[in-house]
């Protein structure tokens, strides 16, 4: 078995999962949505392995590249995804969260990014290359499930709006506490991955914490507007839609922090 | 003043500044900081002069933008302070004579009567909530008894903490900027060099660069020496990701490079006439040699170690690395010239020489040394250590305000007509589920009683 081929197979798996819970949404049965739940576990199991294989076989962090930094971050957001529906039974965000795992292995498995393993760089030499990027990829993943229960509040709230209840699924109510407590668990990894152990990192590599390089401002940025989510909703006692928006806007700017930074903006952080 | 204050302590105002420095950060990402002017103009034309004078293209070091971080850190502490006496009060020393209807408001509540007597539920009480980790408080007054049970209170200050912790760190940056410098060093093998501001000497004793085996570099190594009234103190290689540090500096493998400008050039000369002639010069740049016999004298004006040549016949170097190294020399007898042009060590075919006379001879580039020097960057940062600080509080206080949710159980119990009426409620805002278990079962164990 070589990492590859388990990178494929964990890719089957995941649609596999999308497939049922689909089904699910469709044909409303609940079994379905079980079904779907233990390809996805399946599927984070074949990737833990890939990971551990990657990591064995370049002698370093399964993420200096974009490749495997996509595969990371859907790994990391499977596992978000697990935790959550395991917690709060939102097996009705299924199918539209594995839309984004399989966004995110798809562009991972494109021609576009180069697969081998390169040896790094100086800069990438240390050992808080691991705990930067992991802590602030997993912080990322609960943001991408609180943007997907955010958008399904949105849906939900529309739909109460016209006087309809959803049978099956979640309240909006629910939705919005389940959206609530994934920024809370995802806010704190966040400052300590991406911007805490980035300015130590930063420190130790470069000789100043904080650079204004643009990885870092769009780091803050989307800090600040998580930050402006926590303030408008605990002290001022937004809920609902505009919490919904925040959420939406503030996993788009980790996105952007993430993406468009590295292919847009020139910075230190250019590792692609 | 006092509406200043109250003006300063609203969290909307912290909200519209969060919001302010989030668009101007954005901006600051999408205008290129810090480069020339000639840049912006023909980036952004007429504009240019405007978004230079409002400080655009210096943003986060802008007037405007500091004063903004600065009215954010002014806002944070006044509304911090505001509540902190309160809260203070409320975590330690708290009113617990409530009414009975300020419990009854509360979402999670109960009213019980029960035909025993205070003290009997009293006991079941304590012993509950003590397993439960609570912390009770008790005050009795008349006929009533007044009972807070709360746990996890200092996540009550979870907030706070971290609003102190991110002060920390402002006033770390603004000590970093105006106490703080860096400067790069060059230094060959065996230089010793001043380091700005302090009072003792850097010395580099070696430079390695470290090659994987598909040639891309692994690390760079410089054996530094701190000399300290000229005697050698610290020995230690650094290497990127692992600086020196010393006295509050530290030292930092930034770069590398060589000293191009002082190459030592071998320059092979034959004759196509005569395939034995051949003939080895070393020189530098600029020096003059005499080939006497041809009665010539060249010298090599320009090296360049990656070569290229643009669009506009312009010649310059694309890199520092000898990717393609390229030397121009001139050929003159007495005091004229005769030949000028590039020689190319990669290309020992292609020399561009241009001669007024036919020349006979014919120039390789064969061997270019130059020292190679290693660059490393001291650095004096007096604020890092605030930023640790602020750091760490930050994340206490992240995990209190998230993690350590503060539950709060109040109660009455007031004893009329031979029983005990109870009247129960409870509060926890982050956590109201678990708050709701516990309040369930303190109930049942009450209602058990008898």
């Amino acid at each position: 078995m070589n990492e590859s081929v388990l990178f494929l197979t964990t890719f089957f798996l995941y649609i596999i999962s999308t497939f049922f819970y689909f089904v699910f949404i469709l044909a409303k049965k609940d079994n379905l949505a079980r079904i779907g739940f233990k390809f996805a576990l399946a599927g984070l199991l074949t990737h833990t392995v890939a990971l551990f294989l990657r990591t064995f076989e370049s002698g370093h962090a399964p993420f200096t590249n974009m490749y495997e930094s996509l595969s990371f971050l859907a790994w990391g957001s499977i596992l978000a995804y697990i935790l959550i529906e395991r917690k709060y039974n939102s097996r009705n965000a299924g199918p539209y969260f594995m839309l984004i795992i399989i966004a995110l292995m798809a562009l991972a498995s494109s021609p576009l990014m180069p697969k081998e393993a390169m040896p790094l760089v100086p800069a990438l030499q240390s050992y808080w290359l691991w705990l930067h990027v992991s802590v602030t990829l997993i912080g990322e993943a609960f943001f991408a499930v609180a943007f997907i229960i955010s958008i399904m509040y949105l849906v939900a709230d529309a739909r109460e709006r016209q006087g309809k209840i959803e049978k099956l699924g979640l309240s909006s109510d629910k939705l919005d506490f389940i959206s609530y407590k994934c920024i809370a668990v995802g806010f704190p990894l966040f400052t300590l991955g991406g911007l805490i152990f980035g300015m130590i990192w930063a420190y130790k590599a470069w000789g100043r914490y904080w650079s204004w390089d643009p990885k870092e401002t769009w780091s803050l940025i989307t800090w600040f507007v998580f930050a402006i989510y926590l303030h408008t909703r605990i002290v001022m006692g937004w809920k609902g839609r505009r919490s919904a928006f925040i959420a939406i806007i503030g996993f788009l700017a980790a996105l952007f922090t993430y993406f468009g930074v590295n292919y847009l903006l020139a910075g230190l952080h250019s590792y692609t | 003043m006092k509406s200043v204050i109250r003006s300063f302590s609203s969290v909307k105002l912290a909200i519209v500044l969060l919001i302010i420095i989030t668009i101007a950060s954005v901006l600051g990402t999408f205008i290129p900081q810090q480069r020339s002017p000639a840049e912006y103009v023909s980036r952004y034309g007429q504009m240019a002069n405007i978004l230079i004078k409002l400080e655009f293209t210096t943003l986060y070091r802008s007037h405007w933008f500091i004063s903004l971080l600065i009215l954010f850190g002014i806002n944070i502490i006044v509304c911090t302070l505001t509540r902190f006496s309160q809260k203070v009060k409320r975590a330690f020393s708290p009113q617990l004579k409530k009414k009975e209807k300020e419990i009854l408001v509360l979402k999670t509540k109960e009213k019980v009567r029960k035909k025993c007597d205070s003290t009997k539920i009293k006991d079941v009480l304590k012993k509950e909530f003590s397993s439960k980790h609570y912390h009770l408080r008790e005050e009795e007054k008349e006929n009533r008894t007044y009972i807070l049970a709360r746990k996890k209170i200092l996540g009550l200050f979870g907030a706070d903490i971290v609003h102190i912790g991110i002060l920390i760190i402002l006033a770390g940056g603004i000590v970093s900027g105006l106490g703080g410098f860096r400067k790069n060093l060059s230094f060959s093998e065996g230089e010793i060099s001043a380091v700005p501001k302090a009072n003792f000497k850097l010395r580099l004793d070696k430079f390695e660069t470290e090659y994987y085996p598909n040639g891309s570099v692994r690390d760079w190594k410089s054996t530094l020496t701190i000399i300290e009234n000229e005697n050698p103190k610290i020995t230690k290689i650094i290497e990127v990701n692992k600086p020196l540090s010393y006295k509050g500096f530290v030292f930092y493998q930034s770069s590398c490079g060589w000293d191009w400008k002082n190459s030592i050039l071998e320059i092979l000369v034959r004759k196509r006439s005569d395939p034995a002639f051949i003939k080895e010069i070393r020189t530098k740049l600029g020096e003059k040699v005499s080939l006497e016999e041809e009665n010539i004298q060249i010298s090599v004006l320009h090296f360049i170690p990656d070569f290229v040549v643009n669009e506009k016949n312009e010649m310059f170097s694309r890199s520092l690395q000898p990717n393609n190294p390229a030397a121009f020399l001139e050929g003159w007898h007495e005091n004229e010239k005769i030949f000028s042009g590039w020689i190319f060590a990669r290309f020992p075919d292609i020399s561009r020489i241009h001669s007024e006379k036919e020349t006979d001879l014919h120039f390789e580039l064969k061997d270019f040394k130059a020292n190679q020097f290693s660059v490393i960057q001291a650095t004096k940062d007096p604020g890092v250590n605030f930023i640790w600080l602020g750091s760490v509080i930050v994340m206490i206080g992240l995990f209190l305000a998230f993690y350590w949710p503060t539950r709060e159980i109040r109660m009455i119990l007031e004893e009329s007509n031979g029983g005990t009426e109870i009247i129960a409620g409870g509060i926890a805002a982050k956590n109201p589920e678990a708050l709701q278990s516990d309040f369930k079962e303190m109930m049942s164990s009450i209602r058990r009683t008898n």
